[in-house]
């Protein structure tokens, strides 16, 4: 991992057009901002790792248990 | 080249399927990275449910829905970079599902996955578990509300 340091207002530029901006930082909070093209998904990495936990708790379901 | 194939499964037993039915996800799933080539196949006849059936592990399969059976007005926005992805355009013929979670033993507690629908290009094949960000579709949808628990036979 790339581990760089970004006061307020500084940014960081990922790959071809991707751009991370620290835009505030507030006590435990930091305020982050992403410029990048439409075809490149940004999400919350804990909305990953709670699908991911919810794709293995499905691969457990039985056939029996299925409705009518 | 031959056309037909098998897999042996742990739920269905060895099942016979065409090549050209199998639906890829490039990804594979969250959780599941190598899983990239399914069938579907219905769970009973008559039934909503279908199963998506890994035929490269013959352990792994979901249950899946179209969302749309109860929940009519489900209509999650497609991210550009998903369409991109799997070379939709708007006249592209598509399946939406979602995965269904049934705890052990317990049908009632039934949920869907509405925050990860799986969006299907029917003409081509390609598939992918899309992350829908909407307070509107929770990762575990509950399919019978509270009320409906005490009325719904066992």
């Amino acid at each position: 991992m790339l581990v760089l340091t970004r006061k307020v207002n500084q940014s960081i530029v990922i790959g071809d057009g991707i751009e991370v901006v620290v835009l505030e930082v507030r006590g435990e909070q930091v305020r982050i901002g992403i410029k990048a093209p439409r075809d490149v998904a940004v999400h919350r990495k804990e909305i990953y790792d709670q699908i991911l936990e919810e794709n293995v708790s499905a691969s457990g379901t039985d056939v029996g248990d299925v409705p009518e | 080249m031959m056309t037909s194939d098998a897999i042996e499964t742990t739920r269905f037993g060895s099942v016979a399927f065409d090549v050209r039915d199998v639906v890829t996800l490039d990804e594979g799933f969250l959780g599941f990275p190598d899983a990239k080539r399914f069938i579907v196949l219905q769970h009973k006849e008559g039934s909503p449910f279908c199963w998506l059936q890994s035929v490269d592990a013959g352990d792994l399969a979901f249950l899946v829905i179209d969302p749309g059976h109860y929940v009519p007005d489900y209509a999650p926005d497609m991210p550009v970079d998903v369409a991109k992805q799997l070379e939709l355009d708007e006249e592209t013929p598509r399946l939406v599902y979602t995965i269904v979670t049934i705890p052990k033993g317990q049908p009632d507690d039934m949920t869907l996955n509405l925050a990860g629908p799986i969006l299907i290009n029917l003409e081509n094949r390609l598939a992918k578990q899309v992350v829908v960000e909407d307070h509107r579709y929770p990762i575990r949808y509950k399919v019978f509300s509270q009320e409906k628990q005490g009325h719904s036979a066992a």
